[in-house]
């Protein structure tokens, strides 16, 4: 397993953001969705290293992210794209991609082809050499992508991805979402069902910090069935429906 | 996005320790990068109007051209350097990059390393740029000796220091505010060092804008070497400021791990040593002949002169001067010319005028130092010349005859009152703007009054006695008297009269007398009647 939670929490003053949370991935593409505020981002920064838990066990990649020489390990495998990108306009998407494959201590002799390559995937290559500050917020959200993917990450953490994609892009990404998550543990938290429906294999539904299902995007379809959940498409049918019932029951895991 | 189109996914792969071309690659895309590039413009426009323009307006010294790149460069460039150093430091607070720089593998602080370095680089290529093509100017117009090279390294020392500072200031407070505050706390800091070091506080001497303490130009690196000691401590001081500040960054929770933190704190501690180190050594710091001396940093041999062949005029008395005011030659000798003729062939008149290093140092109390001027000693005697409070042509402006106006007085009095037996302190001053005084005490004897008539109406035939202001108390020909001799008498009609006399002799009966009598006039046996 290249995820592994047991009981997690995190705590932001009196603010329970995670409360006891656990998981268990290995390769394929996990979707996590809930609604704002359920606790996404924070357990996906738990996941990249960025902030430590308040409680709870947690493994990544077989290591323990408590010690510098695990959490080191771990970070040179790990892809991530946090859900507000920040980025330097001065540097090129090259550069910017670059950046971050040297800060992931990728061996430099490979950085140029992952590089290219990290670039390529996300079909910025006309503009791998264009300024960031000149690109639109599509075409910046995938140079984000393109620095998550450059070191060819064993975990992958995407927090809203497709936000500010085209649907021809969405559609694009999703592909790469299936391609990469057949090795990789791909982790995307975003509130569009469509996205999990077409490219995840798992999924999880967080509501206060907890996680409220998991299970395939099928069977979160499935819990749609008998009920009258509001919804466009089947799989918002049942999102509707579990974060329904675990409101009405007190956010019980379903 | 092109999942069918991607490379195949490589097979596991065994994960290399990081190589350091790494942090290399790191540093050239910084390089590329850096907010610095885009300050390069008005680094250079500041750095030519505050160090290259008025070096330009200052005659070719090496000393002269090199304390500016420490010291007027260094006031305008390195609040700036600061402030740009703060805008790199607090570009991922800035910009949102907390979260994305926080889960990389390489420790935080071999990132902002690399950040500072080419900042660092930018501002030094500029700033060692600038120096070149001053020191290439300098050369082109054929400045004697050598370029000095510590106030430069001082000044680069003082462009890391700052850019460290800042780059720390706006990493722990990445606002957008904190560029402009660490650039006025810099420029603060060093308009307090100015202060300070006015208020005679030892310890400010490490004030990274102090070239030599209080000294005059030609006291260092033209008649002796140039002392480092000072520059020294200060480069030291300097890295240690640098070493903290950077330092300071590695001990954060997020740089890296327990001993990357330890690597950083020891290069905080040795920081910490350094500056206390560069500090104190600046404390021991005292005021010699030829700079600052700093006992435990001084190279005993830095002592002896430099040694040099003068140039010298032709004449009866020759001008000889340091080769490096070569080009002052001239002026000098026909500034002096007129005194040395009447003077020339006579008994106990000098040989040679030479010039030497303002080396008569004393402390006064408010901290500055004064220098004696020119004297005559020796046998045959010779007129040692220090070029003390006088500012050389081109100096801030200043003309050929601002610098020879008092020069020729300050030659020429102790000249005439050595020759006629007059004591300092009775005879003749010169060195004032206006050309030479004549002073005398309140009850001359006759023997004394008649050397002073001679002396006075030697200084009025060569041009140098200065003009008595209408309703002044005067001394024989209308020269002034002395404002600080309020009980001097003014000069009698007998006493004015025996000058007017000696003064309308022609040349050669003046010279002849001279040639005579000078002995019994400087015996004090000759009365104001017995002057021709």
């Amino acid at each position: 397993m290249n995820v592994e939670i047991a009981a997690l929490t995190r705590r932001f003053g009196r603010t329970q953001a995670v409360a006891g949370v656990d998981l268990e991935a290995g390769p394929g593409v996990f979707g996590l969705l809930g609604p704002n505020g359920a606790g996404k981002t924070t357990l996906l920064r738990m996941l990249a290293t960025v902030i430590p838990p308040s409680s709870g066990r947690l493994r990544l990649l077989g290591r323990d992210p408590g010690g510098y020489g695990g959490r080191r390990q771990i970070r040179r495998r790990l892809g991530y794209l946090p859900q507000n990108l920040g980025y330097y306009p001065g540097f090129t998407v090259a550069e910017f991609v670059e950046y971050f494959a040297l800060l992931k201590e990728m061996p430099p002799g490979r950085v140029p082809g992952a590089v290219a390559a990290a670039v390529e995937r996300v079909d910025l290559g006309d503009k791998a050499r264009a300024k960031l500050r000149t690109l639109s917020g599509g075409m910046l959200r995938r140079a984000g992508i393109a620095q998550a993917i450059v070191n060819e990450p064993d975990l992958l953490l995407l927090d809203e991805p497709t936000a500010g994609l085209d649907p021809e892009q969405r559609v694009a990404f999703r592909a790469l979402l299936r391609d990469l998550g057949q090795e990789a543990t791909v982790v995307v938290s975003t509130h569009l069902v469509e996205d999990v429906g077409a490219a995840c294999t798992e999924v999880a539904l967080m509501d206060a910090g907890r996680i409220v299902f998991h299970g395939t995007p099928a069977e979160l379809t499935a819990r749609a069935e008998g009920t009258d959940a509001a919804g466009d498409a089947p799989l918002e049918r049942g999102y509707s429906a579990v974060l329904a019932a675990a409101r009405a029951t007190g956010g019980v895991r379903a | 996005m092109t999942a069918a189109t991607a490379p195949a996914r490589p097979a596991p792969r065994a994960r290399a320790l990081p190589s350091p071309a790494g942090p290399a690659r790191l540093l050239r895309i910084e390089l590329r990068r850096s907010a610095m590039l885009w300050l390069l413009p008005l680094l250079a426009v500041l750095f030519y109007i505050s160090a290259y323009r008025p070096a330009m307006d200052n005659p070719p010294f090496w000393n002269i051209r090199s304390a500016m790149l420490q010291s007027h460069a260094m006031l305008v460039l390195a609040p700036l350097l600061a402030g740009a150093g703060a805008w790199t430091g607090s570009r991922d607070g800035r910009r949102g990059m907390a979260d994305l720089i926080g889960m990389t593998a390489a420790p935080r602080w071999a990132g902002q390393l690399a950040a500072w370095a080419a900042a660092t680089i930018w501002a030094e290529a500029l700033y060692l740029a600038g120096v070149a093509v001053l020191y290439g100017v300098t050369a082109d117009q054929g400045a004697w000796g050598g370029p000095l090279w510590w106030p430069v390294a001082v000044g680069a020392a003082t462009v890391a220091a700052s850019i460290a500072l800042g780059f720390a200031a706006g990493t722990c407070l990445p606002g957008r505010f904190t560029a402009g505050l660490a650039a006025v706390a810099v420029f603060l800091a060093l308009a307090g060092g100015a202060f300070a070091i006015q208020d005679n506080a030892v310890y400010a001497q490490i004030w990274p804008l102090n070239v030599q303490g209080p000294f005059p130009s030609d006291s260092y690196g033209i008649f002796y070497p140039y002392l480092p000691d000072l520059a020294i401590a200060q480069v030291i001081f300097l890295a240690g400021l640098a070493a903290v500040a950077l330092g300071a960054l590695g001990l954060r929770a997020r740089a890296g791990g327990r001993w990357l933190r330890g690597a950083a704190a020891a290069v905080t501690a040795a920081g910490l040593v350094a500056a206390g180190t560069g500090t104190a050594l600046a404390g021991t710091a005292r005021l010699t002949p030829h700079g600052m001396v700093i006992r435990a940093l001084h190279d005993a041999a830095s002592d002896r002169p430099v040694p040099y062949t003068p140039v010298c005029s032709r004449g009866g008395i020759p001008v000889c001067l340091q080769p490096a005011y070569r080009a002052y030659l001239p002026a000098v000798t026909a500034a002096l010319a007129p005194a040395l003729e009447e003077v020339a062939g006579l008994p106990g008149a000098p040989v040679r005028i030479t010039q030497v290093a303002v080396t008569s140092v004393q402390k006064d109390p408010s901290n500055g130092i004064s220098f004696g001027g020119a004297v005559l000693s020796g046998s045959p005697p010779l007129v040692y010349l220090p070029f003390s409070g006088l500012t050389l042509p081109g100096e801030g402006g200043t003309t050929t005859a601002d610098f020879t106006l008092p020069l020729r007085s300050q030659v020429a009095a102790p000249v005439l009152n050595a020759l006629v037996g007059l004591a300092g302190n009775q005879g003749l001053r010169g060195g004032g703007p206006q050309g030479i005084v004549v002073g005398g005490p309140p009850q001359s004897s006759q023997g004394t009054m008649a050397q002073l008539a001679v002396a006075a109406a030697l200084a009025k035939v060569a041009g140098l006695l200065s003009p008595a202001p209408p309703g002044a108390r005067t001394r024989p020909g209308g020269a002034v008297l002395p404002g600080a001799r309020g009980g001097a008498s003014p000069g009698t009609g007998t006493e004015r009269a025996a000058f007017q006399r000696f003064a309308a002799l022609p040349a050669a009966a003046r010279h002849a007398w001279l040639v005579t009598h000078l002995a019994s006039l400087r015996a004090g046996r000759i009365t104001l009647s017995e002057i021709p």
